[in-house]
């Protein structure tokens, strides 16, 4: 043998020594008795991925079993949520799916795998992240209402900015749009990052995006905000109002996050599952890094697998007029 | 001048941290702990070590690792990462250069002229010449976030659509100028690329092109699923064959010197110089060009060479110069995400990631906010840079010993590390497939004389190119001339214009380098 | 007609006016990839205004290629160039069956299984192969991969049959 296989051949009593402790025969114990597989549809570091890894750290520590993070991208979290419904039913493969995997996806891709309800248990909402309207920072109105008349009046000039087809950004600025009764022309970039920088940049007009990555450069004056699209004023942006304090209450939207088991998971195991979820929830660090990214967490009457289900049937209804097909 | 001074002093105050660390069994004597060192050196080793499997690119090994990182403090963290991506671009241009599969574009161009020697038996001044050229625009290029991070960050927001199409125009002249053979059958390979990149869905409407309805087709092929199989699985199939084979034993038996003779590094000096020049300012530019800065520099080396016909066949400048210029840009796109807290890039966007995970949202206030979060990764970037050159150099010896496996065990390693690569970075086993189907491609490739180089540039260029020739046209209501009425747009537009006739000119006069007549007859 | 050294020449399929038969074969399969993808993007929409439509950059990209296929395969006939090269078919069936296994197995059979077996199926590819010593290199780089990516790095990959865990 060359120093090839001799070097590789110590780490191989090693593994095989490894192996054979892992093989031990799983027993018939209460769930969970392995580690549990995460979906996360998008990729690690982005807001849901994030969400994610903040809820899940402090659920494996009440289940007593690791959850892997398993981050699938591709066709705005499609490809990972038709992996999940098609996964085992057994709570060891679950997914974190968002306002666009589990609603807007219902209008925008007809040829959709899956469908969010009926081929997933909910689980438990873990948190809403409030959307903006924005606009650069030397856009002529001063606030929502001037915004509201100057979009109307120049419809064929202002150019809208989104991150990509089916990106929150872009399925809430429709519904913006829609409310106003506009079409302007809508520029896409390649995520949140680069529309941010045209934004900054003066190259586009106005977007809708999630507050997390807005509040440092609204703070910085580099970008400007008309509005909160949710009931209450964020406490990060207490100086922004909400989209009914300024006059426009039919335009109301929150990329929200939420767990989800494939459809026929044991209604003990998702009932343990939510529990894990609603003590996190409660946790005060948990709390803290969800306050810190802008989130709105769930109140108590929110956090049940059937509130969830009914926020998926009205999302989805509230989407299905506003976007149309992308095929 | 003074503020520079009390930030960089700050900055290396936070990477050279000590923590005093008092373990129960020394009966209570501490030990002072240099812990963001430590890490730093721990995310240069890791970096390395996976970025150099094959199918594992910087991306993908970023955000492989990025969960590690995710237990440890804020600035921490961030210096590991920083420590992690460093290592992960120089683990990839190890594997460019020993077994020619790059695991990004810009390793693409290391590939060319970094196989080649290693085939040479001078796979050791190409991995020393690629760290020490790094370590030096590492060096550069953090003095100059340092100095200009600021003014240079009106550069990235003066780049709009009509630019960055413009750039990409540019960048499509430099996959020409690379090739080596027929410049007819090297644009032929660049369209070949861009109709690839084209597969997906459709940046405005989202429509699904090309895609057969195939899921993992749906955001488009990958470029690593693409390099893995047109470089990595063609060049073994190929090796295979019975030509192939002597090939291989002459690496075996030529290993000569492990460290660049005088020579080498009087030749590489300039190209060292001129790339880290180009890398840096191309490095601002947030909307790719980074991708193209390894190109630019072997562009511009090889126009102003004496010796042209060399590039491609073992030139040490044409290791030298994108090896510079990738790490000065890797280095200064890090000026938008701590400018103006917009990431630039898919590896910036973890960064941002790992930022937000510790509570840090980056915005244009984080260098007066976090001042020594900023200026501690600007420190640690250049001690990055110094740790790749201490780990790099020792095992250069042992990576030129991996060259002397036998191939016939050799190869059925490089095909397992490929697939779980290429597997392990969406999870997906179509793209293994992929990479196989594109593996026979390029051995068919290799057959009729084409390149697979331009090919791969042509599928990096691609989607930037057409997203904002799109997004240009939108935004100026269909008029076309914006890339002419733009200053920047124009000038770039006007070098593109000069590189094309001076790459094509001497074709049609039959004059090109005798590389060119050699294909010929 | 000048082979290159060392491969045999092979015996000429193409008729006499073909004087480069490597561009031409290559020229026409170029053209007959431009002429796959212009069906292909053919149901997607053209121009929209002044806007792009999804269709317009890959049919702009197809009939460009079609253009180019069809120089190449013109300099295939008007000039003196290469003769095809000789394929082999061990070599690319067995690696392409390698990566096949591992592609089919690597979910439900799980990483070790995958990564063995196509380490031993890609081992045939290659008339040198030692057995003995293949296996053993074989086992040994699994049990490392085994160690490095789930547990090294903590890649969710799974590493036993999905039956034995169930």
């Amino acid at each position: 043998m060359n120093w090839y296989g001799r070097s590789l051949a110590g780490g191989c009593l090693a593994a095989i020594a490894g192996l054979a402790l892992l093989s031990a025969p799983a027993q018939a114990q209460t769930y969970p008795t392995r580690n549990i597989t995460m979906i996360v549809p998008f990729a690690a570091g982005g807001p849901t991925d994030v969400i994610a890894r903040i809820v899940t750290g402090h659920m494996a520590q009440t289940l007593g079993q690791t959850i892997i993070i398993e981050n699938v991208v591709g066709a705005g979290g499609t490809t990972a949520t038709t992996r999940a419904a098609r996964a085992a039913n057994d709570g060891y493969t679950l997914i974190t799916g968002h306002m666009g995997t589990h609603a807007a996806s219902v209008p925008l891709y007809p040829k959709l795998a899956y469908h969010p309800e009926k081929d997933f248990e909910p689980v438990g909402l873990l948190a809403g992240t409030p959307i903006l309207i924005l606009a650069r920072k030397d856009l002529p109105p001063k606030d929502l209402k001037e915004f509201i008349a100057y979009v109307k009046a120049n419809e064929t000039k202002v150019n809208a900015a989104h991150a990509g087809v089916g990106s929150v950004s872009n399925v809430s600025c429709e519904l913006l749009n829609s409310v106003l009764g506009v079409k302007p022309i809508g520029v896409p970039f390649n995520g949140t990052g680069p529309a941010m920088n045209a934004l900054v940049a003066g190259q586009v007009d106005y977007m809708c995006d999630q507050i997390v990555n807005a509040v440092p450069q609204i703070n910085g004056g580099t970008i400007k905000a008309y509005a909160v699209a949710t009931a209450e004023r964020n406490p990060s942006l207490p100086d922004v109002p909400t989209t009914t304090e300024a006059g426009l209450p039919a335009f109301q939207a929150q990329a929200w996050n939420a767990i989800f088991a494939p459809k026929g998971t044991p209604p003990d195991v998702v009932a343990k599952l939510n529990a894990a979820v609603i003590k996190a929830l409660d946790d005060e660090a948990v709390r803290k890094r969800l306050l810190e990214l802008g989130s709105v967490i769930p109140a108590s009457a929110d956090r049940t697998p059937a509130a969830l289900g009914t926020l998926v049937k009205n999302e989805i209804a509230k989407w299905t007029p506003v976007l149309k097909p992308v095929n | 001048m003074g503020d520079i001074f009390s930030n960089l002093s700050l900055g290396f105050g936070v990477v050279f941290q000590f923590v005093q660390w008092t373990p129960a069994f020394l009966g209570g004597t501490s030990i002072p702990i240099p812990v963001n060192i430590l890490l730093c050196l721990i995310g240069a080793l890791v970096g390395t070590l996976v970025g150099v499997l094959p199918g594992i690119g910087t991306i993908a090994t970023v955000a492989m690792l990025l969960p590690i990182t995710f237990g440890l403090p804020p600035v921490g963290a961030l210096i590991m990462l920083a420590g992690i991506y460093y290592g992960a671009q120089y683990g990839g241009s190890t594997t460019s250069i020993l077994v020619n599969i790059p695991g990004e574009a810009g390793s693409v161009v290391t590939a060319l002229d970094g196989f080649q020697m290693a085939k040479q038996g001078r796979a050791g001044p190409a991995l020393a010449i690629a760290a020490i050229g790094s370590f030096f625009a590492g060096c550069v290029a953090t003095v100059l976030i340092a100095i200009l991070g600021a003014p240079l960050t009106k550069l990235a927001l003066a780049f709009g659509p009509a630019e960055y199409f413009s750039l990409m125009v540019l960048g499509l002249i430099f996959a020409v100028v690379l090739a080596k053979g027929s410049v007819l059958k090297a644009i032929a390979m660049i369209v070949l690329g861009l109709l690839l990149s084209m597969v997906g869905s459709d940046i405005e409407t989202g429509a699904s092109r090309m895609a057969f309805n195939i899921p993992e087709l749906a955001d488009g092929l990958g470029f690593a699923t693409l390099a893995m199989g047109l470089f990595g699985f063609a060049e073994i199939i190929r090796n295979l064959d019975a030509g192939g084979e002597s090939d291989r034993q002459l690496v075996q038996q030529k290993v000569s010197g492990l460290m660049p003779t005088a020579r080498d590094l009087r030749d590489s000096a300039p190209a060292v110089g001129r790339g880290t020049v180009l890398g840096s300012i191309l490095g601002i530019l947030p909307g790719g060009g980074a991708v193209i800065a390894s190109f630019a520099a072997y562009t511009l080396e090889k126009k102003i060479s004496k010796t042209p016909q060399k590039f491609g066949r073992g030139a040490i400048q044409g290791v030298a110069a994108p090896e510079s210029a990738n790490n000065a840009a890797a280095q200064t796109s890090f000026i938008p995400l701590l400018t103006l807290g917009i990431p630039p890039n898919a590896v910036m966007a973890l960064m941002v990631g790992a930022m937000t995970i510790h509570g840090i949202v980056p915005g244009p206030q984080v260098m007066q906010k976090q001042p020594d979060l900023v200026w501690g990764m600007i420190a640690s970037m250049w001690v990055g840079n110094l740790m790749l050159l201490v780990i790099n150099l020792p095992l250069v010896g042992i990576w030129v010993r991996l060259l002397r496996v036998p191939y016939r065990l050799m190869f059925p390693s490089i095909v397992i590390f490929c697939s779980i690569g290429i597997y392990s970075v969406n999870n997906a086993p179509t793209d293994v497939i992929i990479a196989g189907v594109f593996g026979l491609v390029g051995y068919w490739l290799i057959k009729h004389d084409f390149e697979p180089a331009p090919l791969l540039l042509g599928m990096v260029l691609g989607p930037l190119m057409e997203e904002n020739l799109r997004r240009a046209l939108l935004i100026s209501r269909g008029d076309w001339s914006v890339f002419l009425t733009r200053p920047l747009s124009a000038v770039l537009m006007a070098i593109a214009a000069g590189l094309l006739v001076l790459t094509v000119l001497p074709t049609l006069r039959k004059k090109r380098d005798e590389v060119f007549v050699e294909s010929e007859n | 007609m000048n082979a290159t050294p060392g491969q045999a020449p092979v015996k000429s399929i193409m008729p006499k006016w073909v004087r480069n038969p490597q561009d031409f074969v290559g020229g026409i399969a170029m053209m007959g990839i431009a002429v796959f993808a212009l069906w292909a993007s053919s149901d997607l929409q053209g121009m929209r205004g002044f806007s792009f439509g999804a269709g317009t950059a890959p049919r702009m990209f197809a009939t460009l290629l079609l253009g180019l296929g069809a120089a190449i395969t013109a300099v295939g006939v008007l000039t003196e160039g290469q003769h095809l090269a000789k394929y082999h078919w061990r070599g690319p069936l067995f690696v392409t069956l390698s990566i096949v296994s591992f592609a089919l197995t690597i979910r439900s059979m799980g990483m070790i299984f995958s990564a063995l077996t196509s380490f031993l199926i890609a081992a045939c590819g290659s008339p040198e192969t030692r057995w003995m010593e293949t296996v053993i290199v074989g086992v040994c780089l699994t049990a490392f991969c085994a160690l490095l990516f789930p547990y090294a790095l903590g890649l969710p990959l799974q590493l036993l049959p999905t039956f034995m865990i169930r």
